[in-house]
């Protein structure tokens, strides 16, 4: 760690620089807070009004919202999803990303490549009836089917970040293996996959954040069983009629959690990449 | 390699093993007949759930489900996509029922004996909506919901304002609000949908009720029938806020809440959300007067929710009984209660005081249907009424509502003019 | 060595095949269901007829559906500039020696997961309420009133809105991609006398341009589709002026009875953004291999 004079002082620009930024997301964040706590009867539409703080800081709004949502049901059911669905896209997506990146100079796997990736630009809407009919008659219309049909609406992206990040790491350490005698098999696992790490960690925040959010996909899928994810669970709050937003954004503060928690540690990941030792 | 390739087949085969475990959870308990209803207003979900359990505690052979899911029509329509049918659905008279009407979706329960007892107006109004006239009756009308106009009355009792009954008085009540420094009207045509409200609430008087069947059969056009609506509606526009569009139908509650204005030309939908943020409010309604004949005035009220049974439906009986529940007094009454609506059904109920102003209409029985149940969703009309108000160019709208409708309705007009066709070789 | 090379090839067959039939059977198969619906008048239920082409012709001479392309195309173009250039500037910058970087992470990645219930209701009173009385207070007319409640300038709000909520995901994208970058390439830069702006131009960009058009057909995707943003914040309006095709494929064909016609739409759409996309990937490829 070298530390000169130059580094510092740019340093400094940027440390104001992101705090200066950081104001459109506390600003933000500060009125989800401040609703989350107050009543319906505290709204009003004039901004000292709405800046307001709450006139009593209870936690009423969180214990009713996780009330309606039946919190740690839906909570356990989207964990479920979520989890599944990373690691499933990890362990598949990786191993097609690679296949599919080492072979960018076969015209087959560059077919399968962009027939894959084009996937991505299916709009759902035409999807959804289909889907919904295939699954039920499949026997998948159920949170089996929704992270199936995850792992495979996440495949484009991730095998596009995954063989995107291959063109980085070199050939050589992957002929080094083989002359040792390894099969592709086991040098993608023994070596490549590890060498991903920060992949892994980039492709698992953003497949649990798109599954995490995701409203559509248990919608249609799962529509007829009582089960719940937290995102359905929270539509309950808002209607053509009415919105109750302190119960609606105290829910959402709440369910914002887990994921963020899995983001830092993740992020953690990302940093860690072994790629620089690796290349050296 | 096998090694490794073998540990991961495991793992999926387990995986695949332990789907089908989790999704046999929700069977039937014990051989009662298992009725379900899926209903669209999530917003009920408190008194379906409490009919659910009193159902369940007071009767021995039929189990029932109530949901009330966000967004029932998109669940509905895969449901029956995937032809899985809910024994009973609970829906609004709108172009969804007449859909659902016209794909067979549904079952006629006009032999169905509670039928006796609804109010016939709401009977006329559900026959009304079926595309081409077909037999029976498939809808069992709950509760209405009635649209005019929503005013402060303690601002109204304060400053000695009358109810208008004409569009004169309204305009001269207007005026005078405006005179006192009050805003009159409140709008949140940012949500288009609200552009609709004061729309139907004029349009039952202005426009013949059956005006779009008249168009659908060559009869007449949209600019002849909505060209005095479409003025007046433009003439509320200065009684408002200055830009209604940058506000949205919450921003508008809150705003009527606060007193920031005198009425508000909405549903008695609206009353929750607006008592919720200032319980206090004392709101009273009104009839929209939209003419200058006092007794031409009608109030705009529609099927808000109804039971159908759908043509699945495996046990008929089941599901007339689960009706009956539902249709009872206390029951209907404790819906009406909670959701500021009108009953369906003939008899004494007691009414929210939200509806006085509205209460001899309903009594006497002179209502008539919102446009909108007419129009089909993706002609958008909300959407092309904000653009009206924004451009304020009438020539422009009504011929674009013409086109519009065309194109929209091709294949419902083709079918109306062929019924017609059929109806008259028949004579 | 040609033993290895049957193994190796034989090994990529066995992973791809059963990948590509998952793939086949969950997003091909109900493509060319739902397209067969475009021929059809199909309301999404019910019985339905075949109309031919009638759909095909019908969507060439609508009006609002070239008023919707015009709309996304313009939004995604413009957002992919802005979210590209400043997730870029992010990511360098959180990837920079810094204090506090965990918490700098963690706290521009908010965004992303903020619900578009609460990030439509905050912008909506942001773009409503509290800009109008900034503009007031400085005198800036042209924003006295709301952005979202003029047809002109609506579609200014969305892109905003858009740009927040996908800034994060664009820099953590790069900023994995700054981890391929090896320390010793600035060291050597260092030596030459290559810092800032040269030093990214010449470096570092060099080596994350796969990342770079991977975010690009990310954001050209991601704002093609716009939805949820459109929902949260205008739903279309005003005057139809922020309607993005998903929004009416959505609207008009599931909640609406046009099942038919805006399948057919679903297909142009699809076919649209796969030209578009895959000539971009074919371009960003041709400048990889230039370098």
């Amino acid at each position: 760690m070298k530390k000169t004079s130059t580094v510092g002082k740019s340093n400094r620009t940027v440390m104001v620089l992101l705090i200066l930024g950081l104001s459109t997301i506390i600003f933000p964040l500060y009125m989800t807070v401040v609703i989350a706590f107050k009543q319906p009867s505290e709204m009003t539409n004039s901004i000292s009004g709405i800046l307001s703080l709450p006139k009593v800081w209870s936690l009423n709004n969180f214990k009713e919202a996780m009330e309606v949502t039946d919190f740690w049901n839906s909570l356990k059911n989207s964990l479920v999803i979520s989890v599944l669905t990373v690691g499933l896209s990890i362990l598949i997506h990786s191993l097609m990303g690679y296949t599919l990146g080492r072979n960018k100079s076969s015209k087959f796997y560059r077919f399968v490549y962009l027939f894959i990736v084009s996937g991505m630009f299916v709009p759902f809407a035409i999807l959804m009836m289909p889907l919904a009919k295939q699954t039920a008659e499949m026997g998948l219309a159920n949170w089996f089917g929704v992270i199936l049909l995850y792992v495979v609406f996440y495949m484009p992206m991730n095998i596009m970040l995954y063989s995107g990040y291959l063109t980085n790491i070199p050939l050589a350490l992957e002929e080094a293996a083989r002359v040792d005698g390894a099969s592709t098999w086991r040098t993608y696992w023994e070596i490549i996959f590890p060498i991903m790490k920060p992949m892994h960690a980039t492709v698992a925040v953003i497949t649990a954040l798109a599954v995490w959010n995701d409203v559509m996909t248990p919608l249609i899928i799962m529509a007829g069983s009582s089960e719940n994810t937290l995102p359905l669970a929270q539509l309950n709050f808002q209607s053509q009629f009415g919105t109750n937003y302190n119960l609606a954004f105290a829910s959402y503060l709440l369910s914002l959690i887990p994921i963020l928690v899995f983001y830092v540690i993740c992020q953690k990941q990302i940093l860690n990449g072994v790629v620089n030792g690796a290349v050296k | 390699m096998k090694r490794k390739g073998a540990r991961s087949l495991a793992f999926f085969v387990c995986l695949a093993a332990i789907a089908p475990t989790v999704q046999g959870c929700g069977e039937a308990p014990d051989g009662k007949i298992e009725v379900e209803i899926v209903q669209y207003k999530p917003e009920a979900a408190n008194y379906f759930k409490t009919v659910e359990e009193a159902f369940n505690a007071s009767h021995d052979d039929i189990h029932l489900t109530i949901s009330s899911p966000n967004d029932a029509m998109a669940i509905l329509k895969t449901r029956f996509i995937r032809e899985d049918y809910p024994d009973i659905i609970g829906i609004g008279g709108d172009i969804n029922y007449s859909y659902f009407v016209d794909a067979d979706i549904l079952a006629d329960i006009s032999g169905y004996a509670g039928m006796q007892d609804v109010n016939e107006g709401y009977l006329d109004i559900a026959e009304a909506l079926e595309l081409v006239p077909v037999d029976g009756t498939y809808i069992l009308p709950y509760a209405a919901n009635a649209a005019g106009i929503l005013y402060n009355r303690e601002m109204f009792e304060a400053h000695g304002w009358q109810i208008p009954e004409t569009w004169e008085e309204l305009t001269a009540l207007c005026d005078e609000i405006a005179a006192e420094g009050i805003l009159p009207f409140y709008f949140g045509f940012k949500d288009i949908w609200t552009c609709l409200a004061p729309w139907n609430a004029m349009a039952v008087e202005l426009a013949p009720s059956d005006a779009t069947k008249q168009v659908n059969k060559g009869l007449t056009t949209f600019t002849k029938e909505y060209g005095e609506l479409s003025e007046k509606y433009l003439a509320l526009l200065p009684y408002g806020p200055d830009d209604p569009f940058a506000y949205s139908y919450n921003d508008a509650c809150t705003a009527f809440a606060r007193g920031e204005s005198a009425m508000y030309p909405i549903g008695s939908y609206a009353a929750p959300q607006i008592l919720s943020v200032n319980p206090d409010l004392k709101i009273d309604s009104f009839v929209m007067p939209a003419s200058d004949a006092a007794d031409g005035r009608t109030l705009n009220s529609g099927i808000d929710l109804g039971f159908c049974v759908t043509a699945a439906c495996e046990n008929k009986e089941a599901a007339y009984e689960v009706l009956d529940f539902l249709y009872a007094d206390e029951n209907l009454q404790k819906y009406i209660d909670a959701q500021t609506s009108v009953p369906c059904k003939k008899g004494t109920f007691e009414l929210s005081t939200l509806l006085e102003g509205m209460s001899e209409f309903i009594a006497g029985g002179n209502m008539t249907d919102y446009q909108d149940h007419y129009y089909p969703s993706e002609m958008s009309v909300d959407a092309l009424l904000q653009t009206f108000l924004i451009e304020q160019d009438k020539d422009a709208f009504l011929k674009n509502f013409d086109t519009s409708w065309q194109r929209y309705n091709r294949d419902i007009i083709r079918m109306v003019q062929e019924y017609e066709a059929a109806q008259k070789s028949a004579e | 060595m040609s033993k290895h090379e049957n193994e190796r090839k034989r090994t990529f067959l066995l992973i791809t095949i059963p990948i590509l039939a998952l793939f086949i059977c969950f997003n091909t198969i109900p493509l060319i269901r739902g397209a067969m619906y475009s021929f059809t008048n199909s309301r999404g239920f019910g019985s339905h007829d075949w109309v031919g082409l009638r759909n095909y012709i019908d969507l060439f001479s609508d009006a609002r559906v070239g008023k919707s392309y015009w709309f996304t195309i313009k939004l995604a173009l413009v957002t992919t500039v802005v979210v590209n250039v400043l997730s870029l500037i992010l990511a360098l910058g959180l990837n920079s020696k810094i204090r506090a970087k965990g918490f700098f992470r963690g706290a521009y990645f908010l965004p992303n997961i903020l619900g578009s219930l609460v990030v439509g209701y905050i912008f909506n009173y942001f773009f409503t309420y509290i800009v109008p009385a900034l503009a007031d207070m400085t005198g800036i007319t042209s924003l006295s009133s709301s952005i979202l409640s003029s047809p002109g300038k609506a579609w200014i709000g969305v892109m905003i809105v858009c740009a927040w909520q996908a800034i994060a995901m664009n820099t953590i994208i790069y900023i994995s991609g700054l981890q391929t970058v090896p320390e010793d390439v600035y060291e050597a830069g260092g030596l030459d006398g290559a810092t800032g702006w040269k030093q990214f131009k010449h470096l570092t960009f060099p080596l994350i341009i796969p990342f770079f058009s991977i975010n690009m057909v990310l954001c050209v995707k991601n704002f093609l589709m716009v939805f949820d943003q459109i929902i949260a914040l205008t739903k279309g309006g005003p005057a139809q002026s922020t309607e993005s095709i998903s929004y009416l494929i959505y609207n008009n064909g599931m909640s609406g009875g046009q099942f038919g016609f805006q399948s057919a739409n679903a297909v142009v759409f699809f076919i649209v953004i796969v030209v578009i996309s895959v000539a971009q990937m074919k371009f960003s490829s041709s400048k990889e291999e230039q370098l």
